[in-house]
């Protein structure tokens, strides 16, 4: 049983009059210590298939499982827990400190001042960026606010991490360097799930897919990818 | 001069002046993959026949390996016209690239009246980009010693990734041309 797997999704969206079918029969598995990468066109619906693999969005038809679990069943709450989402952009215009957005979600649990600011700061210290602790959200660039939406999703120690388009925007000679963080998680045991719109994350990824009118092409369950992993655990030293 | 190998040696030579075996070991880690030769026999022959051609040129002053070996190694650096001639061949290169993909391109498109079959090949093709991982991103731990460290990796780890994302939205774009085929054939009676 993977940690992440989607049995034959579907999911609509209205578009303008029409009603479109975004996700066509979709199914996909990631198993911990797994980055896999789903590269699509513009509108291909990549970031509904990522909304949806989170639980952010109930499918239409099929079922999304972490652990085996229904994400969208009564009274499952995954997100934030299980499941890490970074969606697209979000906070980024934010005056908020970098900081408290990260701490924000441990605050909301109840967890003690004190406590929540010294997680917050080992996470942001875990992703590269806190020399950043003090400034605003809307004065990171992209690479930077990127990083930050990382860690507010790690912050929780989630298990599965669904990440929409975590390159766009960011300058060219620092793509690589969130590609290589984002393998550094997966490879300590963390279940990463990215979409991919400039081919940022394919090759560095366990398994590429491509999405493109509704259908999931590619290598869908860990058991048709490769058997050697890309490379061993601890070999992150390049983040 | 044809052989694929000499020119990329004379390329290693230009990226740092060297001896056969640090250029045997630079030549395996970063073109073993895409470039095979049966051992380091083949990057002395490539030595001798860009000597001979004026292409690289040997040190004055014969320097120590960085191995356990104290004997004075011959240490080559490139000619200025070895540095015009190899700039002319990575060039041409890229033509046999671009001419290479308009082949495919076309020769795929012969195709029109069977699109089940031009179908099937879009899909292998496809799958083949997604698998392979040439492109991937090399850790500091394989960056050698040199100048500036890593930047062949860099730049071919950046050259895959563009390529393989634009190759594979021209795979959409031509599979829908032949979806759209397929629709329209005749079906058998």
């Amino acid at each position: 049983m993977s940690l992440l797997e989607l049995r034959h999704v579907h999911r609509h969206r209205a578009r303008g009059s029409r009603r479109v079918e975004v996700l066509r029969d979709v199914s996909l598995e990631v198993d911990a210590g797994e980055l896999v990468a789903v590269w699509g066109l513009r509108r291909s619906g990549r970031s509904t298939l990522l909304a949806v693999a989170a639980g952010v969005e109930p499918p239409d038809g099929g079922v999304v499982l972490f652990a085996g679990e229904d994400l969208n069943a009564r009274g499952v709450r995954m997100l934030g827990d299980g499941v890490g989402y970074c969606a697209q952009g979000v906070g980024v215009a934010s005056r908020r400190k970098v900081i408290d957005n990260v701490r924000a979600g441990l605050l909301a649990r109840g967890m003690h001042a004190p406590v929540a600011y010294a997680r917050a700061h080992a996470v942001l210290q875990r992703v590269g960026v806190e020399r950043f602790n003090g400034l605003a959200m809307g004065d990171l660039d992209a690479a930077e606010a990127v990083r930050v939406a990382i860690a507010c999703a790690l912050v929780h120690g989630p298990r599965v991490l669904v990440i929409d388009e975590p390159t766009k925007g960011v300058d060219l000679l620092e793509r690589d360097k969130i590609v290589l963080l984002l393998r550094s998680l997966a490879d300590e045991g963390i279940a990463v799930l990215v979409s991919d719109g400039d081919g940022s994350g394919l090759s560095d990824a366990d398994r590429a897919l491509t999405l493109a009118e509704g259908e999931l092409r590619g290598r869908c369950s860990p058991e048709m990818g490769m058997v050697l992993p890309l490379r061993p655990a601890g070999n992150s030293s390049a983040v | 001069m044809r052989s694929p190998v000499n020119w990329t040696v004379l390329g290693l030579v230009i990226e740092r002046p060297s001896y056969g075996w640090e250029l045997w070991t630079r030549f395996e880690r970063l073109y073993g993959d895409v470039l095979p030769v049966g051992g380091e026999s083949h990057i002395y022959r490539a030595l001798e026949a860009l000597r001979s051609k004026g292409l690289i040129e040997e040190l004055d002053e014969p320097r120590t390996g960085a191995g356990t070996s104290r004997q004075p190694k011959p240490h080559y650096q490139a000619t200025m016209e070895g540095l015009e001639r190899y700039a002319e061949w990575v060039m041409a290169q890229v033509r046999e690239h671009n001419r290479r993909a308009l082949l495919f391109a076309r020769q795929l498109g012969a195709l029109a009246a069977e699109p089940e079959t031009a179908l099937a090949i879009l899909g292998r093709y496809e799958q083949a980009w997604l698998d392979d991982k040439g492109a991937r991103i090399p850790t500091a731990s394989e960056f050698p010693a040199c100048s500036v460290p890593g930047l062949a990796d860099r730049l071919a780890s950046s050259y895959g990734r563009d390529v393989k994302a634009a190759t594979l939205g021209w795979i959409e774009y031509a599979r829908r041309e032949f979806v759209a085929l397929a629709s329209k054939k005749p079906q058998p009676l």
